[in-house]
């Protein structure tokens, strides 16, 4: 475990290699990026095995003395850290060899492999700082990586806009999160997790700034994760190569934001407002995101509403006090939508196309992806015995214990919404009759399945080590002297089990009739309410009225400052340099070379002193 | 001896030393404006014998300076036509406002 | 003051020098230009006279309404000999205002501080053999400038030569 540092090294230095040396490797870079994240997954495994015994391990180095402040660099490894270490590197190691077939033939192949590198790096420095800033320093390497990651084919206008729309709309939540930081530096002289904690835990933060610090720190989470009202950026940031969505945009960096949650957890704890707005927020961005998903017909814009809808999950869980349910859920999350992701990357790199209306009948084509794709769809369903099914669960029963019964039903209808959605999906690609236009359709190579192959085995797999029917060692294991954290495992009805099952089941039931089966046409609810489906298709208008408030203020107050820049600013400086050139004109004028008119000035000159001398009657 | 005061004196030097002043500082023509160098000379040159005879030290030493700047002022002209000469054969022209070649 | 001889003699040069001098300044003609300042340079001459300073005033004349002139003649022949003062160019009308307007008052100025200058010193018997009182006066107090002098005029001498040699004119060889 001390040298856990090395870890997030390994993609660094494969960052910087291929930055160097990218051009000669070609295609070749990709076996540099394979082989160092599988370094940092072989010693992020040895690392998880060995905390499982051991104690959290943790270490600091001073790195600036400014006055009697002192701040430290470090890292630390404990549950949490341990556990998202590994599945950060494990992701993306997947990612990385998944890469190398779906990215084969891009001329930009080295750039692509050495930004994911970046990434990598930044993430896995995220998840071992031991302190706030290190945090904050490697979030905002994470955002550069996303952007990057997002603007990938920056020759498509639409991908640039959503680059730089993630970058913005998370540096709203970052603004959030950097002024929650300095506030709790202020209040506690620290930015060190563990003493930010003892001085809480000991009273000498004010319950109102407890609050107010971490609802700012939650809307660095709400920008990072996609949840209501800064959401908008994750479904654009779809424009990035499918790989990308998968390791970011599913499985990492927006779990980054609940991560910090969790990290932050004993500090939300102390607070019931900021326990109930997260809980709150992540409800409703629940719900809301999962009607989205029911509507839209791109597959990657599917999945991006559905992620956001999960993360919406996992804020919940933890706002209602579930710890454990919210890190569980996160970590099979990242699993099955890691391999919802790459699953749909082997479709769109089959058909070429990522309209679902144009898609069917590909279950038998693709014969490796479409059995896949299916485990993903189970598992994010909350089909019993798939890992989403534990995860899901565990919220469901944290919600219910906490006494939050609206959002537990809010919940619960989400989950019937999840079901449907994505098995809506999966029935408009895979089942019905083949396409005539789809005829070339061919599974895509090993490098491609094998990682979905590893990752459809976690997905079902991954929930069996938190269940209530073998015991919850995950949960124990998390919360392991640390009370602060609550209880690994929380005790709820059995029927909220049942209810959990029956609500996917319903949903894909659903789905199936109208689908698949037909026996229900698709448009008996959208002709039945046809405002109501043309508010959720057109995303709740979201967008519109970001456009028309908050990007129309700015516009405004730009162009107002931009008449400032324009008549006041550039008035000055024109003033200042028309006096100049004046000046310089007839200083050049009377540069004539003419000696005459040298003679002249300086002779006037001297009548003008000689009259002065006079007047003055002597020397001034 | 004399009725004429040391002031009159002055004044034609003076009369003199502006009218080859305005003279050197407007003329287009070389020559003249040499010339009227002169004349500013000659201008000084009264003021010394004036001195001479009539200063608060009267002395023979007022007419050896004016000797002597009658001798630089006869150098000064050999070399000034002799430029101008030179200048002449160069530019075809002696006006004093073409020959700027100093400036660029 | 009384009406002397003297007097006379020197408000009719001053007259003479004065009028040379307004020649030059309106003449349109270089050579008359010239000819004119010969009038200025004669009566400059006489003005030495008056002043006790016989050697002087032959050096005056021979000098400046000999040489000096003769050299301005021969450069406006060898140059464009019937060149004309043109009408001044366009800046250069302001450029003569504004340089009238300073040597007049540089004039008003100076003349403000002779008006009314006498010095009442005793007057010294120049006249009585000028010539030899320079002569013994530049031979003991000033040989040094004298012959620095000398060193000068070699000087210009051979500096005429050289930068008029092409036209193989002797106008430096005068002095």
């Amino acid at each position: 475990m001390e040298n856990a540092w090395l870890i997030p090294l390994f993609p660094l230095l494969s960052f910087l290699v291929l930055l160097l040396f990218g051009k000669r490797l070609k295609e070749a870079s990709a076996y540099v990026g394979i082989l160092l994240t599988l370094a940092s997954l072989v010693f992020s495994v040895i690392v998880l095995v060995a905390r499982l015994t051991d104690a959290t391990f943790k270490a600091e180095a001073d790195w600036l003395q400014i006055g009697d402040l002192q701040l430290t660099v470090g890292f630390e490894v404990n549950q949490l850290n341990a556990l998202m270490l590994v599945i950060v590197s494990l992701v993306s190691f997947l990612v990385h060899t998944y890469s190398k077939g779906y990215m084969h033939g891009d001329e930009r192949f080295p750039v692509f492999y050495a930004y994911l590198g970046l990434f990598t790096f930044a993430m896995l420095g995220l998840v071992l700082s031991p302190n706030l800033l290190q945090t904050y320093i490697f979030w905002e390497l994470v955002g550069v990586g996303s952007f990057l990651l997002i603007g990938f084919y920056f020759n498509k206008e639409s991908a640039k806009a959503a680059a730089k729309k993630a970058f913005i709309m998370t540096r709203i939540g970052d603004v959030g999160l950097l002024i929650g930081m300095i506030l709790l530096f202020w209040q506690t002289g620290s930015f060190e997790y563990d003493e930010i904690f003892a001085s809480v835990h000991a009273g000498e933060v004010s319950g109102t700034m407890i609050t107010l610090t971490s609802i700012l720190i939650f809307i660095g989470a709400v920008g990072k994760s996609g949840q209501f009202p800064l959401h908008t950026w994750l479904p654009d940031a779809m424009e990035g190569p499918t790989p990308v969505s998968a390791l970011i945009h599913a499985a990492t960096m927006v779990a980054a934001g609940v991560y910090l949650v969790a990290t932050m957890f004993p500090l939300f704890a102390a607070s019931d407002t900021a326990m109930s707005t997260v809980a709150i927020v992540g409800a409703f961005t629940a719900i809301f995101a999962a009607t989205i998903g029911l509507t839209q017909t791109d597959i990657k814009r599917v999945l991006a509403y559905s992620t956001v809808s999960q993360l919406g999950y996992m804020m919940l869980a933890l706002g209602a006090a579930g710890y454990v349910a919210g890190v569980f859920h996160l970590m099979t999350h990242a699993f099955f939508k890691a391999l919802l992701f790459l699953a749909a990357g082997s479709v769109i790199h089959a058909v070429h196309t990522q309209d679902i209306e144009k898609m069917g009948g590909l279950w038998k084509k693709l014969s490796f992806t479409a059995p896949l794709f299916l485990i993903g769809t189970l598992a994010i369903s909350g089909v019993p015995l798939f890992s989403g099914f534990f995860s899901k669960d565990e919220i469901l029963i944290a919600a219910w214990a906490n006494g939050n019964y609206v959002l537990f039903w809010l919940a619960v209808i989400a989950a019937f919404f999840t079901a449907f959605y994505m098995f809506r999906l999966f029935f408009m690609v895979f089942a019905g009759k083949e396409r005539s236009d789809m005829k070339k359709v061919h599974e895509s190579p090993f490098t491609m399945t094998g990682p979905m192959i590893v990752l459809g085995i976690l997905a079902v797999v991954s929930g069996y080590v938190n269940t209530p029917w073998f015991g919850t060692f995950l949960g124990d294991w998390l919360v392991d002297g640390n009370e602060a954290l609550g209880h690994g495992h929380i005790e709820g009805p059995a029927w909220i089990m049942i209810v959990a099952t029956v609500v996917s089941l319903a949903g894909i039931y659903l789905a199936y009739l109208m689908y698949s089966k037909k026996t229900l046409a698709r448009d008996w609810f959208t002709s039945r309410a046809p405002t109501l489906y043309s508010i959720v298709v057109n995303k709740y208008f979201i967008d519109e009225i970001y456009n028309s408030t908050f990007v129309y203020a700015t516009k405004a107050v730009s162009l107002f400052l931009r008449f400032i820049e324009l008549f006041l600013v550039e008035g000055l400086v024109k003033s200042v340099t028309g006096i100049v050139k004046g000046l310089g004109k007839t200083g050049s004028k009377l540069q004539s070379g003419q000696v005459q008119t040298y003679s002249t000035v300086a002779f006037v000159g001297l009548a003008v002193l000689l009259i002065i001398f006079a007047l003055t009657g002597g020397y001034f | 001896m004399n009725g004429v005061p040391v002031s009159a004196y002055l004044a034609l030097a003076l009369i003199l030393f502006c009218i080859g002043l305005y003279g050197a500082l407007t003329k287009r023509n070389t020559i003249i404006v040499l010339i009227s160098i002169e004349l500013m000379l000659n201008a000084v040159n009264i003021n010394l014998i004036t001195f001479s005879k009539m200063g608060i030290a009267p002395s023979i030493t007022g007419q050896i300076f004016a000797v002597f700047v009658i001798a630089v002022a006869a150098a000064e002209v050999a070399v000034g036509i002799a430029i101008l000469l030179a200048l002449y054969r160069n530019r075809k022209t002696v006006n004093i406002d073409e020959m700027n070649e100093l400036k660029h | 003051m009384t009406f002397s001889g003297e007097f006379l003699a020197f408000i009719l040069l001053a007259l003479v020098a004065i009028s040379g001098g307004v020649l030059l300044l309106n003449l349109t003609k270089v050579v008359h230009m010239v000819v004119a300042l010969v009038f200025t340079f004669i009566s400059i001459a006489g003005i030495y006279i008056l002043l006790s300073a016989e050697f002087l005033a032959v050096v005056q004349v021979l000098i400046y309404s000999g040489a000096i002139s003769i050299i301005m003649l021969f450069g406006i022949m060898l140059t464009k000999h019937n060149d004309e003062e043109e009408a001044t160019a366009k800046g250069g009308k302001w450029r003569k205002a504004f340089l009238l307007l300073g040597v007049l008052a540089f004039g008003a100025v100076f003349y403000a501080g002779i008006y009314n200058l006498d010095f009442g010193s005793t007057p010294v018997a120049l006249h009585e053999n000028n010539a030899e009182q320079i002569g013994i006066s530049l031979f003991s107090d000033y040989v040094i400038p004298f012959e620095l002098m000398s060193v000068l005029l070699l000087v210009a001498f051979v500096g005429a030569i050289v930068l008029s040699k092409k036209d193989e004119e002797k106008e430096g060889e005068k002095e």
